[in-house]
């Protein structure tokens, strides 16, 4: 589970063995993954939440469901990992709350069709974003982090098939559906550049 | 031509040793350093621009060849520690070693040099205090000159970074042993309050020796320039004693225990800067009573929030109480 040096042997290292920039670097750009995969995992946690509060009960409640269970054990995995490394998490978690809900919930109140276009930008966009996680943490060392690789390619499969399932559900058939997809993404972006700094 | 002939001649050291190898124990001394002669007469050949002759390779498979034979009447011997010439024999063999193998470690980088002679200036705190004064007598101690002030960039704020920092680790290193005793069984886990109280007062307590000149070393830290690293060393410890203390949260509850705990670390250290009862039983106290506000407020806002959960499950049945009897109303 710990990928990283603790704080504490950092600490004593930068005291009595002197300050290893190669090593903090490293694990800054570690952090920054991490942080922004729990704010990502939260995020879509709240965007389900906000389609099942509109969505719930029709016929496309229990595809829904499925899909947020799924990210619930995500963001599930990402606490532990997050707390084991003693990663900061983001400070926006309050933000995202409101904003995933807020994107869940009113595309879900286009009916069934605006739903599915939100799921297919959103895991797109982080099915993408993993794809670029997996290429850094390879080029690093693929070695040392196996174990984080593997979780990164599970969940990005499991994206993968959500946006599968989202394009199953006639999710192209909304109107406008390009405008909303590139709309979603672009705010996607912009949230993934500020959860990796903030 | 050179290499050659050094080649020639540690090849007739080496044939030496091997037959001196097959004789009485008693000539180990002299047989080892003879062998780590030769190590480091090959080791220095090999260095050398040129390319390694037929004749060098040769040689190296003596010197394995050589190795494991010596390993061998190394074991035969069985009680060579308690044999003075062979205890001698050892230590030559590891201090050749290290002048051969392991120049690197000996290297002092700029920041390990730093951190030597601030520790060593610690001493004369009391006497200088916090100062330029303080860091010039710790450097000639150390047999440097007090020129080497230059190479502070802050000045008397890195001497009270470097303390603040030794203890944060000492803290860390104190926190981690309690960790382990509690995880074997040895002792008995603290509750999240009391762990919080005796980490924050073992840490104030390395103040203490200190406690007369430490409003200066304060202030010091307050200068623009110190702000940066003085609030990262502070966070550092912060996050520290919560990590020891088993917080695990990911949610906002993350920044709201850190900025709880950095505010009763900073207003007991103000109190303690000002406290003259006897073994600062004041501070002890009044770092107590914040922490139990803490508590008390965690516990305030649970009951809030059950009862916020509470009042709008009951709005929302109140709601669907009034749709249902608006729909029978509209039916009839």
């Amino acid at each position: 589970q710990r990928w990283l040096a603790s704080p504490q042997n950092a600490e004593v290292s930068r005291v009595f063995v002197g300050f290893c920039q190669r090593c903090h670097d490293e694990q800054e750009m570690l952090h920054r993954m991490l942080r922004v995969d729990h704010a990502g995992e939260y995020g879509a946690n709240r965007i389900y939440a906000g389609q099942m509060a509109v969505l719930g009960r029709s016929r496309t409640g229990p595809v829904i469901q499925e899909m947020w269970d799924h990210e619930k054990q995500h963001l599930e995995k990402f606490n532990e990992i997050l707390a084991e490394n003693r990663v900061r998490p983001t400070a926006l978690l309050p933000f995202w709350n409101i904003t995933g809900f807020l994107l869940g919930a009113s595309t879900a109140l286009l009916g069934k069709e605006g739903a599915m276009a939100c799921t297919v930008a959103v895991e797109e966009s982080i099915s993408e974003h993993y794809n670029s996680q997996i290429r850094a943490l390879m080029e690093k060392d693929p070695e040392r982090y196996t174990e984080l690789l593997q979780v990164i390619k599970e969940f990005r499969d499991d994206e993968m098939d959500h946006h599968d399932t989202a394009l199953e559900h006639d999710a192209e058939s909304l109107p406008g559906y390009w405008f909303l997809k590139n709309a979603v993404q672009l705010g996607c972006k912009a949230a993934i550049y500020i959860s990796q700094r903030v | 031509m050179a290499a050659l002939l050094r080649g020639l001649r540690a090849g007739r050291t080496l044939r030496g040793l091997t037959s001196a190898a097959t004789t009485a124990a008693n000539t180990q001394c002299s047989l080892r350093r003879g062998f780590y002669c030769t190590a480091l007469r090959l080791q220095d050949e090999s260095k050398s621009d040129k390319p390694p002759s037929s004749s060098s390779i040769n040689y190296h498979e003596h010197y394995h060849a050589h190795s494991t034979e010596q390993n061998a009447a190394e074991a035969s011997q069985g009680d060579s520690a308690s044999d003075p010439a062979a205890e001698e024999a050892s230590r030559q063999n590891t201090s050749y070693q290290n002048q051969s193998g392991e120049q690197g470690e000996d290297y002092e980088t700029e920041e390990q040099l730093q951190a030597r002679i601030l520790t060593a200036a610690l001493e004369f705190v009391s006497l200088h205090g916090w100062s330029i004064e303080a860091i010039a007598a710790g450097a000639e101690t150390l047999g440097l000159s007090s020129a080497s002030t230059g190479m502070f960039y802050s000045g008397a704020g890195d001497l009270v970074l470097h303390f603040i920092a030794q203890c944060n680790s000492q803290l860390t290193e104190i926190l981690a042993e309690q960790h382990k005793q509690v995880q074997l069984g040895h002792a008995e886990p603290k509750k999240t309050a009391d762990f919080l109280r005796d980490a924050v007062e073992t840490r104030l307590r390395m103040y203490i020796p200190y406690i007369e000149t430490w409003p200066q070393a304060m202030s010091l830290l307050l200068l623009p320039h110190n702000i940066p690293d003085s609030l990262k060393q502070l966070s550092t410890l912060v996050d520290d004693i919560w990590y020891y203390a088993g917080d695990r949260s990911t949610n906002m509850n993350w920044y709201t225990k850190r900025a709880a705990l950095t505010g009763i670390y900073n207003a007991t250290e103000l109190v303690m800067v000002q406290d003259s009862s006897p073994d600062f039983q004041d501070t002890w106290k009044f770092l107590d009573n914040r922490i139990q506000d803490v508590v008390n407020m965690a516990t305030t806002a649970k009951q809030v929030q059950s009862t916020g959960e509470a009042v709008v499950q009951g709005l929302m049945g109140a709601a669907v109480t009034v749709s249902i009897c608006l729909s029978v109303l509209f039916h009839h």
